[in-house]
């Protein structure tokens, strides 16, 4: 028996991973068994053969290189957010901020005093008229949309005021699908409208052209972002020619079928882990569905997921 | 605009390697480079580009080093460094102090690098060579410099035979089995910190190594 557990444990010896008391057992058998000390000199042979084929250091210039390259990636390379992550309030950040730029503080809260204190004065000096604006030359609505109004300026000597802003005009573009201005507004719409038909219907023309670095970067923003299911759904149909490929699209993918809120999106995402589903971060989210999923269909294809894989472990 | 912060210069040693001595002067040292790792991670969560890259100055040469030895190729270690850190950039805001910095970049090393493994897995492996960025076969032999005054050729020879019986029997290995004798023999860490690092147990990643050597001392058997 003793012998038994000594020749399991001389892998731990020989690597130094004995508690301490489990050491001392070890080392007092070995001193009276020829047996396992015979052993345990074949597992340290064995160590000593393992340094014929030492790990290669790493060549300077080849460090230097990735490191380079890396710095170059970097300048492109965004953070991702998570949606709860752009409304919580990192206090500890906040205040670290605060700590380190208390001059700025201090800045920022005599401007406003300073700013409030003027204002109140001026206005409590009452000698000042209102001031007059020429409403005269301001047109209809429709024809004139006010975007933005920029500054105010007041003659202090008169009662003539200056406004500059910025209007909006209607307009309209045409042309082909492939024409790189309507590619451009498209992907604006497909990020910013608040018409979530716009959005779709810009997305389902964005899908066939996510071979373009831009595009496929919106489709992936439209399935991390966008409040319309529909408009998700479509951004994955756009991408799923990009999962095995592109480790963003995979990446993306797997954060919808962990934390979408909508069954169809998830069902969807997870049909398309088919080809990844080997891939080591697509795997460990399966052994989380696999197990604690609500949905029965998500679990069970998570299942069927790690089934036909199992002989990669 | 994020306001300006202070970058600390990290006291860990240039492999990322970290042993836990007794002593208390280690300990200390211990601590204060967490703590530093703490400044700079904040700082990276903010945005910092600068902060993040002192980071990834402290583990990118024991990264490298891993990736290397495991791929065997200079171009596939290339590619799993690159993969690592941008990774590890874009998804730094999830990481939560709840483990080191250097357990959470080598979690994100070792899953890429199981992914590799089980990629090659059908395919013809290690021949104790490395494959360097201009496609030439190197063999790894070469980048161990023989000091000794008169070394043998014949001893070379046996060296060489060896190191291949080597490589030939590490592809025998599981994905994990792999993993986790490279990250012991090779990289030194223990047992509990493989286990955090591929997300299973200190138990699980010792029967792993049991397996492992037990396999690899089968292979060799024969040559002693």
């Amino acid at each position: 028996m003793k012998c038994e557990w000594t020749k399991e444990n001389v892998v731990l010896y020989m690597y130094d991973e004995l508690p301490d008391d489990a050491r001392f057992e070890f080392m007092h058998h070995i001193q009276h068994c020829e047996d396992c000390k015979r052993e345990l000199e074949a597992a340290q042979g064995f160590k000593q053969d393992m340094s014929a084929m030492p790990a290669p250091e790493v060549a300077p210039n080849f460090l230097a290189s990735n490191r380079m390259q890396l710095q170059e990636a970097l300048e492109h390379a965004q953070q991702n957010r998570s949606f709860w992550g752009m409304f919580i309030f990192d206090f500890a950040a906040w205040m670290q901020q605060i700590k380190l730029a208390p001059a700025l503080t201090a800045v920022l809260l005599i401007v406003g005093f300073a700013g409030g204190s003027l204002t109140t004065w001026r206005l409590a000096q009452g000698t000042e008229s209102p001031v007059a604006v020429n409403t005269g030359t301001i047109g209809t609505p429709q024809d004139y949309n006010i975007a933005a109004i920029n500054s105010i300026a007041t003659d202090p000597d008169s009662n003539h005021v200056t406004i500059k802003y910025d209007t909006l005009r209607p307009q309209t573009a045409e042309g082909s699908a492939t024409d790189p201005r309507i590619q451009e507004l498209l992907l604006l719409a497909a990020r910013n409208n608040r018409n979530s038909d716009v959005r779709l219907d810009s997305i389902d023309l964005l899908k066939g052209k996510a071979q373009d670095n831009e595009v496929r970067d919106a489709l992936i923003s439209a399935l991390r972002y966008d409040r319309n299911p529909g408009v998700r759904l479509k951004a994955l149909d756009g991408l799923k020619s990009y999962v095995k490929n592109d480790v963003h699209v995979r990446d993306a993918v797997l954060e919808a079928l962990l934390h979408d809120t909508n069954p169809g999106v998830r069902s969807e995402a997870i049909s398309l882990l088919d080809p990844v589903k080997a891939d080591s971060s697509v795997r460990e989210a399966l052994e989380v569905l696999a197990q604690h999923d609500s949905n029965e269909y998500i679990k069970a294809q998570s299942q069927k997921y790690l089934a036909s894989t199992a002989h990669l472990d | 605009m994020p306001a300006e912060t202070a970058v600390f210069q990290a006291t860990v040693g240039a492999s990322g390697n970290k042993r836990y001595s007794q002593s208390s002067g280690a300990m200390v040292s211990q601590a204060l480079s967490r703590v530093n790792d703490s400044e700079l991670i904040r700082a990276a969560q903010r945005g910092d580009r600068a902060a993040f890259e002192s980071l990834v100055r402290q583990y990118d040469q024991a990264v490298l080093r891993l990736a290397l030895h495991l791929t065997g190729s200079e171009p596939d270690a290339r590619d799993v460094y690159q993969e690592a850190f941008l990774k590890a950039y874009r998804h730094i805001g999830n990481f939560r102090f709840e483990c080191s910095f250097y357990t959470w970049i080598y979690r994100i090393v070792t899953n890429l690098c199981l992914d590799h493994l089980r990629k090659r897995q059908t395919r013809k492996e290690d021949s104790g060579t490395v494959i360097d960025s201009s496609g030439q076969e190197v063999d790894l032999l070469d980048r161990v410099s023989d000091d000794r005054a008169g070394a043998n050729p014949e001893r070379d020879l046996m060296r060489r035979e060896l190191g291949d019986k080597i490589a030939a029997a590490l592809t025998r290995l599981t994905p994990r089995e792999r993993m986790v004798f490279e990250l012991k023999h090779y990289q030194g860490l223990r047992l509990r910190t493989i286990g955090e690092m591929l997300n299973t147990t200190e138990e699980t990643a010792k029967n792993t190594l049991f397996r492992a050597t037990q396999k690899l001392r089968s292979a060799l058997a024969p040559m002693r």
